[in-house]
This record gives C-alpha cells, sequence and structure tokens, in this order.
C-alpha cells in the first residue's frame, strides 16, 4: 500500500518545487506593494518573510529528498525508474477510484455552477454512477447504489431545505 | 472556580433543545470516529453550516460533544480491525486488535472505553480549575506577548509532526500564508489578490478546512476503496471493567490521563502525540513490557485515557487564550468567530455562558459517551463494516453543501476542491496536515499583533526581548527550533 512506504522521495520534490513555485508567486505579488504609511510594517513584509521561509524549508527538503533517493539507488534499487516511483508513492489499490472520484466531483461542481438541472436530480447521478464506478461497475451494485443515490440525493435536498433551512447550489 | 456558573450550564444543557444536541453530538461523533477514514475534525468542519441558525450556546454543545464523542469511537476499529477510527487511536490498534483477534474483543473494547471516561474526566477537572485564572494571567498579555506566543505554538506544532522539523515548518507557514490574500484590515488595501474581486474576502475557513481535511482524506481513501478486512464478532462479555481492574490499571490510568492533559494544553499537539507519549511511558514503568504489542492491557488503557484527555486539555488554551491545542480546536475557534463570539482572554467576561457551556458539555458528553459506549458498543461496531464505495461520495455530497452553505456562493466549492487537492498532495508528500490549518487560524491573528504593537512601539522591536512573557516565549521559540538539530547532530556524531 502506498501510505506504507516509508518516505516518498517523489512526491517530497514535486510537492516542494510546487510550494516554491507558489511562493515565488507570492513574492513578485507583495513586491508591488506599497510601503506602510500610517504604520512602519507595512502590508508586504509579513507575507515575504513567510514565504522566504516557506522556500528555505522546501529546499531542505528537496535536497534530503534527493539525497535519500540517490542513497537508495547505490545501497538497494539501482534498476528503479521514476515512473515506477511515481506509482509507487501516488497509487494505492485502486487508483482509478480517487480519479473517479476527483475527477466526476468536478464535472458535479461545474453542473452545479450552470445551474441546467436541479440540484436534487443531479445529485442523484452523481451518487449513482460514482457508487457504481467505485464498485468497479458490477451489475450487482446497480439496486443498492440506486437506492442510495436515491435516498440521499432527494433526502439531503430535502432535509436541508425544510428542516435546516439552508441555500443549496442550485 | 464559579461553580453556580456551571450548575447553571449543566441546567441549560439539560434542557430539551441542549440535550438534544448533546445526545446528537455524542452519537455521531462515537459513530463517524468508528467508520474508517471519516475523522472528527472532518465531522465538526462539515457540521459548522449547520450551526449557523442555532443559538451559540446549543452550536457549542453539539460541536464539543462531537468531539469527545469521534475521539473515543476510533477505538473500535482500532481493536476490531487494526485501522485506527480516527488518527488519535493509532496506538490503540498495537494491544486492542491482538487482544480481540485472542478471542476477548468485549474486554478490549471494555478497557479503551472506561479508560478513555476516566481520561476525560481527569482532564475536565484540570480544564474546570486551571482555565479561569490562565485566562487571567493572558489579560496582562499586549500585542508582542500573543505575537510571540503563537510563533512559539506554530515552531512546537511544526517540531512534534509527524516528519520532519522542515515539513512541520512548510505546512504552518503555508498555512499562514493562505490566509494573508484580500483586504489588509491595517490598510485596507487589497493584498495577494492578483486583481482577482472574489479573493478580495480573502479565502474562507470552512472551504479550506473542508477541502483540507475532508476532501483530501476522501481522495485518499477512495485509492484504497477496495481494501478487505478481516472481521471480528463482538461480545459483550468483559465490557465493564470490575473494582480489581480499577485497583490494577489506576496507577497506569491516572498517569497516563495527567500526560494526555498536559500534552492537549501545549498548543496545536493534539492526540496522536498524547496517546504515543503516554503508550511509551507505560511500557517504559511497566513490569510486562514484553507485553506490549502482544494484547496488553496497560497499552490500551495508556492509549485511550491519554487520547481522551487531550480533549480537556486542547480546550484549556482554547478558552484561556485562543490559541488552538489541536486542529479541532482550531475549528471550534472558526466556529466561535461565526457565531460573532471572539475567544481569547476575555472570553470569561464577555460570553461566560459559553465558557462554562464548553466546560459542562465536556463533562456531560463523557458520561454520555461511556453510557453509550458500554451499553451499544455490539451495535456501534457493525458500523466499521459499511462499505466505503457508498459511504465516500454521500461525505463529499456534504462537503458540496457545505462549503456552499456559508455565502451562497460556487466560489467556495471551487476553493474547497483546490485544497482537497492542495491537501491530498500534503500528505502524499508527508508533510502533515495539522500545522496547515492552525497556521491558517493564527496567522491573522500574529499579523495584527505585530502590526499593532509595532505602532504602539513606532517601529521599535526590542520590547519582544525586554518584556518577559514575549522574552520567555521567544527563548523557548529558538529552542523548540534547535532541540531537534542539536538531537540530529549528537546522534551523527555518536554514529560515526
Amino acid at each position: 500500500m502506498s501510505s506504507d512506504v516509508e518516505r516518498r522521495p517523489v512526491a517530497e520534490i514535486g510537492v516542494c518545487t510546487l510550494v516554491v513555485a507558489a511562493c515565488l508567486v507570492v513574492l513578485w505579488q507583495a513586491s508591488s506593494l506599497p510601503p506602510g504609511t500610517f504604520e512602519p510594517l507595512g502590508s508586504a513584509p509579513v507575507p515575504q518573510a513567510t514565504a522566504c521561509i516557506v522556500i528555505l524549508c522546501c529546499l531542505v527538503v528537496i535536497f534530503s529528498a534527493a539525497r535519500w533517493m540517490r542513497k537508495q539507488d547505490i545501497n538497494g534499487d539501482p534498476g528503479i525508474t521514476l515512473k515506477q516511483h511515481v506509482h509507487r508513492e501516488f497509487s494505492g489499490r485502486s487508483p482509478y477510484g480517487a480519479l473517479v472520484m476527483l475527477f466526476s466531483t468536478v464535472v458535479y461542481t461545474a453542473l452545479l455552477h450552470s445551474r441546467l438541472i436541479p440540484f436534487g436530480v443531479l445529485t442523484f447521478m452523481f451518487l449513482l454512477l460514482v457508487i457504481w464506478a467505485l464498485n468497479d461497475f458490477r451489475r450487482q451494485a446497480v439496486i443498492p447504489a440506486s437506492i442510495t443515490a436515491l435516498v440521499f440525493g432527494f433526502g439531503t435536498q430535502l432535509v436541508f431545505t425544510r428542516i435546516f433551512v439552508i441555500d443549496l447550489p442550485v | 472556580m464559579d461553580l453556580n456558573a456551571l450548575i447553571t450550564a449543566i441546567t441549560q444543557i439539560l434542557s430539551t433543545q441542549a440535550l438534544l444536541m448533546l445526545v446528537i453530538g455524542t452519537s455521531l461523533g462515537i459513530f463517524v470516529g468508528a467508520i474508517p477514514g471519516l475523522t472528527g475534525a472532518m465531522l465538526i468542519a462539515l457540521t459548522l453550516p449547520l450551526t449557523f441558525y442555532m443559538l451559540p450556546f446549543n452550536a457549542v454543545v453539539l460541536l464539543v460533544s462531537m468531539y469527545v464523542g469521534a475521539i473515543s469511537g476510533g477505538l473500535i476499529t482500532a481493536t476490531l480491525m487494526r485501522m485506527p477510527g480516527t488518527p488519535a487511536a493509532i496506538m490503540t490498534t498495537f494491544d486492542g486488535y491482538p487482544m480481540a483477534r485472542s478471542g476477548r474483543p468485549g474486554r478490549a473494547l471494555g478497557l479503551g472505553i472506561t479508560a478513555s471516561f476516566v481520561g476525560g474526566l481527569i482532564a475536565w477537572v484540570v480544564l474546570l480549575t486551571i482555565t479561569q485564572p490562565l485566562s487571567i494571567l493572558a489579560t496582562r498579555f499586549g500585542p508582542f506577548e500573543y505575537f510571540t506566543l503563537i510563533m512559539m505554538a506554530m515552531v512546537l506544532i511544526a517540531s512534534v509532526s509527524e516528519g520532519s522539523l522542515s515539513k512541520g515548518l512548510i505546512s504552518g507557514l503555508l498555512g499562514m500564508l493562505i490566509s494573508m490574500p484580500g483586504v489588509d484590515p491595517a490598510t485596507g488595501m487589497p493584498r495577494l489578490t492578483f486583481d482577482w474581486y472574489m479573493l478580495n474576502g480573502g479565502l474562507q475557513l470552512l472551504p479550506v478546512l473542508i477541502g483540507t481535511f475532508a476532501v483530501s482524506q476522501i481522495i485518499a481513501d477512495a485509492l484504497d476503496v477496495g481494501r478487505v478486512t478481516e472481521r471480528s464478532e463482538v461480545n459483550s462479555r468483559g465490557v465493564l471493567m470490575s473494582l480489581q481492574d480499577f485497583k490494577r490499571h489506576g496507577v497506569n490510568m491516572i498517569r497516563s490521563s495527567v500526560i494526555g492533559t498536559w500534552i492537549g494544553i501545549l498548543p496545536g499537539i493534539g492526540a496522536s502525540i498524547g496517546s504515543v507519549v503516554a503508550y511509551t511511558t507505560a511500557k517504559n514503568v511497566s513490569s510486562k513490557p514484553e507485553e506490549f504489542g502482544k494484547g496488553s492491557e496497560e497499552g490500551i488503557i495508556a492509549s485511550e485515557a491519554a487520547n481522551n484527555a487531550t480533549v480537556g486539555g486542547a480546550l484549556i488554551p482554547l478558552i484561556a487564550m485562543g490559541i488552538p491545542g489541536s486542529v479541532i480546536d482550531a475549528i471550534l475557534i472558526g466556529a466561535l468567530t461565526i457565531h460573532s463570539i471572539q475567544p481569547g482572554p476575555t472570553l470569561f467576561l464577555t460570553n461566560a455562558d459559553i465558557v462554562w457551556g464548553i466546560i459542562a458539555t465536556c463533562l456531560l458528553a463523557n458520561i454520555l459517551m461511556w453510557m453509550m459506549m458500554t451499553s451499544s458498543v455490539r451495535h456501534i461496531a457493525k458500523l466499521i463494516y459499511l462499505p466505503r464505495s457508498y459511504v465516500l461520495p454521500i461525505v463529499m455530497v456534504f462537503c458540496v453543501i457545505g462549503s456552499y452553505a456559508l455565502n451562497n456562493t460556487m466560489f467556495d466549492i471551487w476553493v474547497m476542491l483546490g485544497f482537497g487537492v492542495v491537501g491530498f498532495l500534503l500528505e502524499r508528500a508527508k508533510i502533515p496536515l495539522g500545522p496547515f490549518v492552525i497556521g491558517f487560524v493564527l496567522a491573522p491573528l500574529a499579523e495584527e499583533k505585530l502590526r499593532s504593537g509595532l505602532m504602539m512601539t513606532a517601529g521599535d522591536i526590542t520590547p519582544i526581548f525586554t518584556r518577559p512573557f514575549s522574552l520567555t516565549f521567544t527563548i523557548a521559540a529558538v529552542a523548540l527550533l534547535c532541540w531537534p538539530l542539536i538531537s540530529d547532530w549528537r546522534r551523527r556524531r555518536r554514529v560515526q
């Protein structure tokens, strides 16, 4: 299982590089902020200092992960490729499950945003599709998935509009 | 200590509406704690929007009882499936599961439930006695004391988080950075908004919280949705502890509870570290250390007493200083702010009913948790076999509704999804998420205090080093920052 991996050097390097990039954008934006007029510090120094420390810490992690990878190549698995590293660090037993979950939620949110389909109907469709997909599109899962989707799709609409009186994205 | 106020709060909770909140909160907390993949932080973040229309007192009763229930419910999955229902129950898996496999699941659960109850009670006594004096002390703090206290808390959180100090710092400071876009409160000018008007109001706590804790967890769980778990049947034999058991395990129970409470008080550390320290201590002083990890009764008691004690302990800095003692406390701070209640040392003066409500709920929820779990653990245990392929999409729908409910904007749902991916990536890189959320909550306060302090002294920073409390906090922060580096250097020297 991926979570059992003792160290995830590729993930560490990749994520820290992204964080460094984000911090550089923050530094660039903060450099255009005017200095303080009524107070000595101004708006820029706090985000600038924070971003600088984050970059420093990211460099420490990147360096340490790269060193660990190099050590592994020398002592352990010299044949392990970058692709294998990525696979080991990012995927579990059902990598497609996470992708289905993420992408169907993005589509669900986009459709909610478009306000084309009512909340109850859309939620029913979303739940039915995702539950069925997470059950590997097995035929036996269709009926329980439909019942669950029906209960929670229309049930949540009823509960949140009638009992809790919360506005739903429709 | 105002006993009259406490009795009034207890009476108020035992009235119809608040009592209903207490029962719903505790039972939902236990249920969610018992379902693998769902955590107390997730439940409380998702419940927050439902409390908008409640009285603040009822909202606090609901959220605090969920907190108590969720920490306790985690022991069921830890014992029966070797899978901690909440991160706080990790140490319980070491001995709970082997004991359950050896045919004594009822005994394992019974020890855990009673230890949780005792841990909660001892922490509650500490919460009751030291919170008010601590808040009186905290009223003497000026802006520099607050700023250095928050910095010390951030370093402490980073240094004890899972992984390295650098990763803890990245997480905490990234959380701080994320809180900075929006209109600068001191100058009234937009900052880091990229000329995007949606960012003028900054990123809201709720979508960030739901994304970081709930959505990232759903994505991570969906990666392992096909995992098959071994089943253990539960019987209720041995669920109630006898007087002899109390005599045998009393010292361990009290010691672990005190450790848990103390670790809970330290800002941002939370229940996982509390149970690890108590478990390790129990093993070190035990006459049978070889039994730890093979179904030791002492191990279960140490872990569960400590993790429940951290709940009461963590509420102390929240009430007395407005500093979260754990991730869930950071969410509770958000809940108080949403209800226009300013957490901090003046809370006892401005919203005494809320403070006593929190303290009373902590006691009543513990009692209720013990009653519910001892009487129906057999039935609750069945929850752990709910298929995740059904649970995860439903929780995702609740995440969408919860994020939208705050401001009725689709932007918040996109923010939630974005932070879900951010949280997932951070978790993959083994960067802890706790400091991220605590940094997000504390950064505006830290910046406000620093800038108002500098305005008072016309830009002079020396009061940080001349005022006794701020100097103490600064020294502690530097020591906490240097200690891992020094110990690492000493370890390497020893190896060489």
